[in-house]
C-alpha cells in the first residue's frame, strides 16, 4: 500500500555486515565493483526514492538513500525487497537476511562510525575510509546523489579525518603481521628491506605478505621441502634457496622470519655475531614465530640485533588493541559532537 | 632591557611553546609535525632579530662573549634544523632541538656578566667573521648530531626492550638515525675544516687558545668520523660518542670565551 509522501527527503540506511550476517550470505548479496553504478541507479529508481549510494566491501553491504515516504518502514521494506529481487534470494534466504535499518540521525551516526573505522572488524582500520570514498564517487559519477547525500558524505569524510587526527584510534598494530611491519619500519627503510623466510609456515607467509604489501624490497624463502619454498616464493614474487644455504645468505637480509619445526634453536649467537660482523653493524630484525623457538634468546643481546618471538609479537598486538579500545570513547564523543554540529541531534 | 634581549626573551618563549605542548602531545601519541613548525619559525625570526640588533649594538658580528656565542649556536641549531630535518627525514628533530635551544638561551641570560658591551672593532676583517661564524655553525651541526644520537639511543632502547608505543611510533628508523648522525658529523667537520682553513688567511690575529681548542674539537670529530666511516664501533657506540662528544666543544667555548 502506498504511503503519503513527505516534503523533505528522509535519510535511510539499510545494511548488513560481518556482525549481523555470516559470510555465506554476505557474499551472496555483495555487489561486484563493476555493478555498483548500475545498483545505485536501481536504488534511486525505487518508488519514492531520490538519491542512492551503495557501499559494498568484503565486510559489509550498505545502501544509503533519501526517500519521500512518510513511513520510514516502507522505505526499508522497499530496500529489502530490492536486495531480494536483485540477488534472486529464495524465500528462506530472504527470511534469513538480517539487516539493520537506520533512519535520519541513526543513519548519519552509523556512516560516521563506519568512515572512522569504528564499525570495522579491526577497530580503527583506515582502509574503509577509502572504500566509502570510492562508493560515494561512483554514485556521484552515476548522478544518483543530490544535496542531501552529497552533504552527508562530505560531513562523514570530515568526521573521519577529525577522528583520525584527534585520536590515536588508527595507531599501533593489532595483528602479528602488522606488528612485524611496524618493527621492520622502525629498523630499516622498508623499501630497501630484504626479507628471508626460514621455514614456509602460514604465519610466516602472513608476515611476509604484510611486509611486501607495505613495500618491502624482496623476499627469499628457504624451507626443508624445497618445492614448498619454490611454490611460496613464486606466490610472493621472491626467490627460493635450498635449506642448506640459508645460513650463508643471512648477512644479505635485513629481516629474518623464522618458523621451522626444528625441536632446538637453529639461529644461535655465534652465527648471528658472524652475520653482524659481515653486515658491518647494519641492524637486523629477527622475528621468531616458531614454537618451540628457532632463535636462541641470547641473540637479542648482540648489538644491532632485535629479536621478537611470538609471545612478544602477540603482547604488542594485544596492547595495540587495548590502546585502540581506550580511544573508542573519545571517538564516539567526537562523532556525537559532529552530529550535533551538523544538526542531526540536539547539542549537549 | 635592551631591545635585542627583549627579542631573545620572545624567542625563548617561542621555543618553550614548541617544547611543552609537543612533549605532552608526544606522550599522549597525538603529535603532528605541523604543530612544531610555527613556534620554531617564530622563535627563529625573533632570534635573528635579536642577533641583528645585538650586532648593531656591538658594531660587529656578536660572537665575542659566551652569552653571544651560545645565542649564535642556538640560532645555527634552529637554522640547521630547518635545513637538515626535512632533508634527512628526521622530522622529530625539532622536538629534541627546542629544549636544547631554550636551555642555551636561558644559560646565555643567567651567565655572570651576560651580554657585556665590548668595544667595536676599528676595522672588520671579513675572514675573521666568516671563520668564527663557520666554526659556530659547525658546532651547531655537532649539537644536532648530539640530539640525533639521543634519538638513536632512545629508539634502540625501545626496540631492544620491546617497548612499542608512544614515542616509538614517532621516532624514525634507527638505520636512518645512524646515517643522520654520520652526515651531521661530516657536515660539522666540513664546516669546521673550512673555518680552520680560513684561519690560515687571517690578517687579524686570533688569540691562540681559540685556535688550539678549535683544532682539538676538529681532531675529536675527525676521530669520531673515522670510527663511523670504518665501522670500528657499533652504531649504538657511535651514537653515544656523538651525544657525549658535544660536551667537548661546549666546554671549549666556555674556556675560550671566559679565559681566552
Amino acid at each position: 500500500m502506498a504511503d503519503a509522501a513527505t516534503a523533505n527527503p528522509q535519510l535511510v540506511c539499510l545494511g548488513l555486515n560481518y556482525r549481523t550476517t555470516p559470510v555465506e550470505v554476505r557474499e551472496r548479496v555483495a555487489f561486484p565493483e563493476a555493478k555498483v553504478p548500475e545498483a545505485v541507479q536501481e536504488v534511486r529508481s525505487l518508488p519514492g526514492f531520490e538519491e542512492g549510494v551503495v557501499l559494498s566491501t568484503c565486510n559489509r553491504v550498505e545502501l544509503y538513500a533519501t526517500h519521500s515516504h512518510a513511513d520510514p518502514q516502507a522505505a526499508h521494506e522497499a530496500m529489502v525487497d530490492y536486495l531480494v529481487r536483485r540477488f534472486e534470494l529464495a524465500p528462506e534466504q530472504a527470511e534469513a537476511l538480517v539487516t539493520y535499518k537506520l533512519d535520519a540521525a541513526e543513519a548519519a551516526r552509523h556512516l560516521f562510525r563506519v568512515v572512522s573505522g569504528l564499525d570495522s572488524m579491526v577497530l580503527g582500520e583506515t582502509e574503509i575510509f577509502g572504500q566509502v570514498k570510492a562508493a560515494y564517487q561512483k554514485a556521484l559519477e552515476a548522478g544518483t546523489t543530490s544535496r542531501a547525500l552529497n552533504k552527508l558524505f562530505q560531513q562523514a569524510f570530515t568526521v573521519g579525518k577529525k577522528v583520525r587526527n584527534d585520536t590515536t584510534i588508527q595507531r599501533g598494530s593489532t595483528s602479528v603481521g602488522s606488528v612485524a611491519v611496524d618493527l621492520a619500519e622502525k629498523v630499516h627503510d622498508l623499501k630497501k628491506c630484504r626479507v628471508m623466510l626460514v621455514g614456509a609456515g602460514e604465519m610466516s607467509r602472513t608476515c611476509a605478505q604484510s611486509l611486501l604489501s607495505r613495500g618491502a624490497h624482496s623476499i627469499i624463502v628457504s624451507n626443508r621441502s624445497h618445492e614448498r619454498a619454490v611454490e611460496m616464493a613464486a606466490e610472493m614474487g621472491g626467490s627460493a634457496i635450498r635449506f642448506d644455504e640459508w645460513e650463508a645468505c643471512l648477512h644479505e637480509v635485513d629481516v629474518i622470519i623464522s618458523s621451522t619445526s626444528a625441536p632446538h634453536f637453529i639461529i644461535k649467537p655465534e652465527l648471528v655475531r658472524e652475520v653482524m660482523r659481515r653486515r658491518r653493524w647494519e641492524p637486523l630484525l629477527i622475528i621468531d614465530i616458531a614454537v618451540p623457538r628457532d632463535v636462541d634468546p641470547h641473540v637479542n643481546d648482540i648489538e644491532g640485533v632485535y629479536l621478537y618471538d611470538i609471545d612478544a609479537l602477540q603482547a604488542i598486538a594485544d596492547e595495540g588493541r587495548r590502546e585502540r579500545e581506550k580511544q573508542l570513547a573519545l571517538c564516539e564523543r567526537i562523532i556525537e559532537e559532529q552530529l550535533a554540529r551538523f544538526g542531526f541531534v540536539q547539542g549537549a | 632591557m635592551p631591545p635585542d634581549r627583549q627579542l631573545l626573551l620572545l624567542a625563548t618563549a617561542a621555543f618553550l611553546v614548541a617544547v611543552v605542548p609537543a612533549v605532552r602531545a608526544l606522550l599522549s601519541g597525538q603529535w603532528r609535525t605541523s604543530r612544531q613548525w610555527l613556534p620554531m619559525l617564530a622563535g627563529f625570526a625573533f632570534q635573528t632579530g635579536a642577533i641583528f640588533l645585538r650586532g648593531e649594538t656591538v658594531k660587529q658580528c656578536p660572537m665575542k662573549s659566551l652569552s653571544d656565542v651560545l645565542v649564535f649556536i642556538a640560532w645555527s641549531v634552529v637554522l640547521l634544523y630547518f635545513l637538515v630535518g626535512p632533508a634527512y627525514r628526521v622530522s622529530l628533530l625539532g622536538i629534541f632541538s627546542a629544549p636544547l635551544v631554550s636551555a642555551l638561551h636561558v644559560l646565555a641570560f643567567v651567565l655572570p656578566n651576560a651580554f657585556p658591551d665590548y668595544p667595536g672593532k676599528v676595522k672588520i676583517d671579513p675572514y675573521v667573521e666568516v671563520h668564527a661564524a663557520l666554526a659556530l655553525i659547525a658546532y651547531a651541526a655537532f649539537a644536532l648530531a648530539c640530539i640525533t644520537g639521543v634519538m638513536y639511543l632512545l629508539q634502540e632502547r625501545f626496540l631492544k626492550q620491546h617497548r612499542i608505543g608512544g614515542l616509538f611510533y614517532q621516532l624514525p628508523p634507527i638505520q636512518g638515525l645512524a646515517k643522520a648522525i654520520q652526515r651531521l658529523v661530516l657536515l660539522g667537520l666540513i664546516l669546521l675544516s673550512a673555518s680552520l682553513a680560513i684561519s690560515f688567511k687571517l690578517t687579524t690575529p686570533i688569540s691562540n687558545p681559540k685556535l688550539v681548542f678549535a683544532w682539538a674539537v676538529w681532531g675529536l670529530y675527525a676521530v669520531i668520523g673515522l670510527i663511523m666511516w670504518r665501522h670500528v664501533l657499533s652504531p649504538r657506540q657511535t651514537a653515544w660518542l656523538a651525544a657525549v662528544g658535544f660536551v667537548i666543544p661546549f666546554i671549549s667555548l666556555w674556556l675560550v670565551t671566559t679565559h681566552g
